[in-house]
């Protein structure tokens, strides 16, 4: 037992650690965590005029392209972190 | 190794050099009478020690190695942070851009519906005449509520 402590305290100061470098994971745009805008109806009524009814389908598809936008973002955002989270691991 | 943030690194320089001095006062000194007195034990000891020393130097280099390699990281992990504080600001204001020419662009057409396009003569009599269909309207608005029917389905 005398001898095998010192051989236990010999060989585990052959122990290695883990290198300790810390990496955040960067914080998405601000713009990016907004939902997307629930598209528009037409109000029902006796007599809706195709101005209207054109005017709602407009701003349906602003609201449907500011979508877009987003993913669009959010996959042009993941892939450039991607490869800049990456490139550190890089030789 | 743990021991090399207990031990200095004078302390297993330190170790070597007496290690060696004993290997030489064991091995080559021998003949002094006071050395050759005790020259079986300095020659055990200054080769354990000796041994142990150069192990540890060599966990000492090892180390400086390390580190080095952790400063590289480190430097090259500071250096993708600020990349990636970059191409954040460069998204977000691309969005800001895009999202107001998009709202602009919808505007201006909005704009032109309710002062050009209502003013024509051939739209008013189809706006006087024409009104959309209920079944329309009722066919339109059921896929423009089709996400949150869905989302009710979850439930």
């Amino acid at each position: 037992m005398r001898t095998l402590i010192p051989v236990i305290l010999l060989l585990s100061a052959c122990a290695t650690t883990p290198v300790p470098v810390e990496r955040k994971f960067p914080p998405y745009p601000s713009a990016l965590s907004e939902k997307c805008e629930p598209l528009k109806p037409i109000e029902p009524g006796d007599k809706v005029p195709i101005t209207d009814m054109l005017k709602v389908v407009v701003e349906n598809y602003v609201r449907y392209y500011n979508c877009a936008t987003k993913v669009e973002s959010w996959q042009e955002w993941y892939t450039e972190q991607k490869k800049i989270f990456e490139s550190v691991n890089q030789k | 190794m743990w021991i090399l943030s207990v031990l200095p690194s004078y302390a297993i320089h330190g170790l070597l050099s007496v290690g060696i001095i004993g290997v030489i006062l064991g091995f080559v000194l021998g003949f002094i009478p006071l050395i050759g007195k005790y020259k079986l034990p300095i020659q055990i000891i200054s080769i354990l020690v000796l041994t142990l020393a150069l192990y540890l130097e060599g966990g000492l280099e090892n180390e400086r190695l390390w580190q080095l390699k952790v400063k590289e990281v480190e430097a090259k992990v500071a250096v993708s942070e600020v990349k990636a504080v970059e191409k954040t600001v460069e998204i977000q204001e691309k969005i800001i851009n895009k999202t107001k020419i998009i709202k602009q662009k919808g505007d201006d057409i909005i704009k032109y519906i309710d002062k050009e396009i209502v003013k024509k003569e051939e739209i008013i009599k189809y706006i006087e005449n024409c009104p959309v269909p209920q079944e329309i309207i009722e066919q339109h608005n059921k896929i423009v509520n089709l996400s949150s029917q869905s989302s009710g389905e979850k439930k």
